[in-house]
């Protein structure tokens, strides 16, 4: 194929970018060389050397991380839609803050967040790690050698096949879609950025993905020292260093998951904050194994037991983020889950990236095995480092539990591989299905949580102490028992093995505040276990609470549980704009929408009265429905909620007029409707017939349409005369022949502004009519000169003359005219003449004020009509020195046209929302007890770091 | 024997009885033959039958959408989904309905759509019930 030169490409960002790309490769494999060696020589002279080479090699690293990052940016900023990543996430209209969210959308710039993350915690580090910096830096390379190859975009071609290794970020949009316009040199001109999926734009796209790749990326620390503790054989002194690292990192991934939840709640119309998405699920199992492994890594720091499970819960955990990494970037998950990425080509790199770090950590603890000590003694059944052990031997088995359902598709896809014919399983019901085995998880870690602090380490002084605790404990569990009695008298829970749930964790509550507030006597310093075990007591409490509890509002109100099978329970309501809806004790109402940007906003206006009818509250809360970058179209509803301390109101708009949703169908529905025109006079009305089919009978339903009145200058909601418009506009009745109470006024009204005609139709809901004013009424309004047949007419002041049945006096002249059409500038000279005109057969009076301008050198005249009489006057001429005036008048003796409605039955009203509306009880308990769990981890990370030192 | 191992095998058991019960949870997509004859709730993966009609009139009843879907097999059946008509439905590729048949209409309680879009394999997800 013959080459183009193509036009105002930008290619030197690009080559220096996948320059940058293979530098930050090369460099990290030399990270990992010198720090390899350098660990094999501690202790010797040439450990300085190597140290000095491997950080320069990191250093080297992270600059061209930096720098592939930077160029992202500018070719971003600069809208350079010759690169495939360009086009793909930046548009135009792209906001500048919502850039970053862009850079990190597609899956290349997802793993630069994650690589950009390991170069700080790397350079942290470099810094502090001291004696272990050596192994636990190679490692940490390793892992950059690995992520980096994601992106390294280099072909191999081995005749037969070839292969690609890496997404490079800076191919080229021509190199990568084939698309006639590729061979015009000037196809920049012609393209567009696709931009940002609308859903995305928002700040939890800007805050969620960061703090989860931090979490991603801080779980590696632990899995380096850990290899690195195997590998040097220091099987104990590790556990040290390692806890701060580890509390960091749950601390961390815990509040980016949380973030997760928290966005798919605030503002997604999922109704709810955790779904047992796969993509949830493999990012919550390595917290939970992370956090067992901070339980044996406690255990190991303060008794000598345990060293074993916290290299293997800490190996785990970041195998598991890996694996994840595979699950939801390979296209693996496919129909199972909401949001991950489609394939491109990776799987084979991914699986290389676990199979890889699996093997390392399986050979490692093999073959040291037997090196890492355990104490002989076995440890008592009183003392807490047994029962935290079993605590996290529980969130292992949950773990396991939620991957092992997670992963089914893998499975599915293995048995494919040996048997074509294999039909792949799924789970029917994922919800109920976790929600069932994770329940009596949460009930054992509630129950060893609240009794495993009141335990010592080593069982030391039980004997003594054991009455003393088992007392307390009683005493604890009473109080619990009541507390469920109250709780449940609020939440109305039906289930025993939610009450039991229950209980466990108001126990955890009650007996970790007891700790709190009696033991650790509120030193903040050591008092961060107690929250984060309180926390989680009362997270549990709060889903149960807004779990089993939320109920919706938005309809059946009288549904009675158990009286109606679930997917019965009808959720939505119809809201029509004004007109408000009582819902459970609210009266909703719709009030308006209005657009901001591309979002537009519905105000619903929510009041709760008193029996008297006072208004005892009232708020407005507003969803929206977002439409796409260039709004012709609804892309998502996002919901709007009400807090309080007890409950929240979550209002969500579930549809709205496909009219108003989607332009195109708007568009094509408004030429689909059939108008007819129906030519009208004021003297009679007219008759318009509408047959309604119902499934096997027909109802034809008959309306009149009078004249009432009509207008050169009509006025409206909607129109707004500016100078220069020229409108016309009538006043109709509209009557239900069979039920003359039926009946609407409408004001149509048809525009004609800069050479565009606009119509601004009446509809009319009940009738499902919509009525135009078709431009053929504009004979009616306007007579053509032409037609007229003027007559020509000298007054002095006060004659009374004769013109055809009329009389006609001059009755003076006006010299600041008022006339419709005039607008008044300086220096004009403009008379109107006044004339008083009699009918001579009725004896009525009308006045007529034709006006006389001199502009300049110009003089002209704007004539005054006397509609009804269809009587015209033109003001020709002023004589001042007789004070004479000339009138031209003529009167139209042809039949007065008709003014013409167009009308379309079957125009449905488009001023409505369907509504969801859900409170959700008690889910800031929920809320509260994650803060609170994050905060006690992060308490601790302070006191075990001071410890660490 | 130490007690951790004791702890360990009561949990290997607990583990063992837990994958059996899990299995009830577990079914291979079905289709409309076979949800007329169980009585329980089945996953259908099929296409939306474009030609055939769908009914959404909020006015009438905003909690009543009804479509046709063409299972594996080729069969089409009405399907009913007691909830809003989702944004882009007539866009799917495909769409996996839980439910079960009432009355000769396969009642859905639950709808996952695929939707191709220009965006990454971005997909709605429907609740018709609360879970």
């Amino acid at each position: 194929m013959e080459s183009i030169q193509y036009i105002g490409e930008h290619l030197l960002p690009g080559k220096l970018g996948h320059i940058f790309i293979l530098l930050s490769f090369v460099s990290s494999l030399l990270a990992v060389a010198a720090y390899y060696f350098a660990t094999k020589h501690i202790g010797t002279t040439s450990y300085a050397s190597w140290r000095r080479i491997g950080r320069v090699g990191y250093s080297l690293h992270g600059i061209s991380v930096f720098a592939i990052i930077g160029t992202m940016f500018y070719i971003m900023l600069q809208q350079y839609y010759e690169y495939h990543y360009v086009w793909e996430h930046v548009s135009e209209d792209l906001d500048f803050k919502y850039i970053f969210s862009a850079f990190w959308e597609g899956q290349e710039g997802s793993f630069l967040l994650w690589m950009f993350w390991h170069v700080i915690l790397g350079g942290i580090l470099m810094f502090s790690a001291k004696n272990w910096e050596a192994p636990v830096m190679a490692i940490l390379a390793l892992i950059q050698v690995f992520i980096g190859s994601m992106i390294l975009g280099l072909y191999f071609d081995f005749g037969l096949s070839e292969f690609r290794l890496g997404s490079n970020p800076f191919m080229l949009l021509r190199d990568l879609k084939e698309a006639p316009i590729f061979a015009q040199a000037d196809y920049l001109e012609k393209i567009k950025g696709t931009g940002l999926n609308p859903l995305l734009q928002n700040y939890w796209m800007t805050i969620h993905p960061p703090t989860l790749f931090l979490g991603f990326a801080s779980t590696s620390i632990p899995f380096c020292y850990a290899i690195a503790g195997l590998w040097t054989k220091q099987h104990r002194a590790w556990l040290k260093p390692v806890l701060p690292w580890a509390l960091f990192s749950g601390a961390i991934l815990g509040t980016g998951i949380l973030m997760g939840g928290a966005w798919a709640y605030e503002a997604l119309s999922f109704g709810g904050y955790w779904a047992w998405d796969p993509v949830e699920n493999m990012s919550l199992v390595p917290w939970i194994i992370l956090l067992a492994g901070i339980h044996t890594n406690l255990i190991a720091n303060s008794t000598g037991y345990s060293i074993k499970s916290s290299y293997i819960f800490y190996l785990l955990t970041f195998l598991m983020i890996v694996y994840s990494t595979f699950l939801t970037r390979s296209g693996v998950l496919g129909e199972t889950s909401v949001h991950a990425f489609t394939e491109m080509g990776l799987e084979v790199q991914l699986i290389s990236f676990i199979v890889f770090f699996l093997l390392l950590s399986v050979v490692l603890f093999f073959w040291q095995m037997r090196n890492i000590p355990t104490p002989k003694t076995e440890e008592s059944a009183a003392s807490r480092e047994f029962w935290m052990f079993i605590g996290a031997l529980v969130l292992l088995f949950s773990a396991v539990l939620i991957t092992g359902s997670t992963s089914l598709p893998v499975y599915n896809k293995i048995a494919a591989l040996f048997d074509p014919g294999f039909e792949g399983k799924t789970i029917t019901d994922p919800i109920t299905h976790y929600n069932k085995y994770q329940m009596w998880i949460a009930v054992f870690i509630a129950l060893l949580s609240g009794v495993a602090q009141f335990l010592r380490y080593s069982a030391v002084n039980w004997k003594q102490q054991a009455p003393k605790v088992m007392k307390r404990l009683g005493i604890l569990a009473a109080i619990t028992v009541g507390l469920t009695f109250l709780t449940n008298y609020w939440l109305d829970i039906y289930a025993w093995q939610y009450l039991v749930l229950l209980f466990f964790c108001l126990f955890s509550v009650v007996a970790n505040l007891d700790y709190l507030i009696n033991f650790t006597r509120l030193n903040l310093k050591v008092a961060g276990s107690s929250l984060a075990h309180l926390g989680f007591g009362l997270m549990v409490v709060g889903s149960i609470a807004s779990g089993l509890n939320k109920r919706h509002i938005s309809s059946n109100p009288f549904a009675t549980r158990g009286l109606l099978e679930e997917e019965l329970i009808k959720k939505n309501v119809v809201l029509f704009k004004g007109v408000p809806l009582k819902m459970s004790g609210y009266d909703v109402t719709y009030v308006k929408d209005e657009f901001q940007g591309n979002n537009r906003l519905y105000e619903i206006n929510y009041k709760k009265k008193s029996p008297a009818g006072e208004v005892i509250e009232e708020f407005n809360l507003f969803p929206t429905a977002l439409y796409n970058n260039v709004v012709t179209k609804v892309a998502a509803y996002n919901p709007d909620t009400k807090h309080s301390l007890t409950e929240d109101l979550f209002t969500h708009i579930a549809s709205i007029p496909k009219v108003e949703a989607d332009a195109e169908f708007a568009k094509s529905f408004e030429d689909s409707l059939n108008y007819i025109n129906y030519p009208i006079s004021g003297e009679e009305p007219i008759y318009i017939l509408d047959t309604i089919l119902a499934l096997d009978t027909m109802v034809i339903r008959k309306f009149s349409a009078e004249l009432v009145s009509t207008t050169k200058h009509p006025e409206s909601e909607e129109y707004e005369a500016q100078e220069g418009d020229l409108a016309i506009g009538a006043k109709i009745i509209i009557k239900n022949v069979e039920d003359l109470k039926d009946q609407w006024t409408v004001d149509p009204i048809f525009l004609v502004r800069k050479g565009q005609a606009f119509q601004f139709p009446g509809q009319i809901n009940e009738a499902s009519l919509r009525v135009n004013l078709s431009p053929a009424s504009f004979p009616y309004f306007f007579t053509p000169e032409e037609q007229l047949d003027y007559e020509l007419i000298s007054f002095k002041l006060g004659d009374k003359l004769r013109f055809k049945d009329y009389e006609i006096e001059f009755s003076g002249v006006n010299k600041t005219p008022d006339h419709p059409d005039y607008i008044a500038q300086p220096k004009d000279i403009a008379v109107s003449a006044n004339l008083l005109v009699r009918d001579t057969r009725s004896g009525e009076t009308k006045t007529a004020a034709p006006v006389y301008l001199i502009r300049g050198k110009n003089q002209g005249s704007f004539k005054d009509v006397l509609d009804d009489w269809r009587l015209h006057f033109n003001f020709e001429s002023i004589d001042p020195e007789s004070g004479s005036i000339k009138i031209r008048v003529a009167k139209n003796e042809q039949a007065r046209p008709k003014l013409v409605l167009s009308i379309a039955k079957k125009s449905f009203r488009t001023d409505y929302v369907v509504l969801e509306a859900i409170i959700f009880p008690g889910i800031n308990f929920f809320w509260l007890g994650a803060i609170l769990m994050m905060v006690g981890l992060g308490m601790s990370i302070v006191h075990r770091r001071n410890l660490a030192h | 024997m130490k007690k951790i191992h004791i702890v360990g095998m009561i949990m290997i058991a607990i583990a063992i009885v837990m994958i059996s019960t899990a299995a009830d949870d577990l079914s291979t997509y079905a289709d409309f033959q076979t949800a007329r004859q169980s009585n329980s709730l089945v996953k259908i993966a099929g296409v939306l039958s474009k030609d055939k009609e769908m009914q959404y009139d909020p006015a009438i009843d905003p909690n009543y959408f009804s479509f046709f879907v063409k299972d594996s097999k080729g069969e089409e059946q009405k399907v009913v989904l007691y909830g809003s008509k989702p944004q882009d439905f007539e866009l799917s590729e495909q769409i996996v309905i839980t439910g079960k048949m009432k009355d000769g209409d396969f009642i859905a309680s639950d709808m996952l759509l695929k939707c191709p879009s220009k965006y990454k394999d971005e997909e709605i997800y429907i609740k018709a019930a609360e879970s």
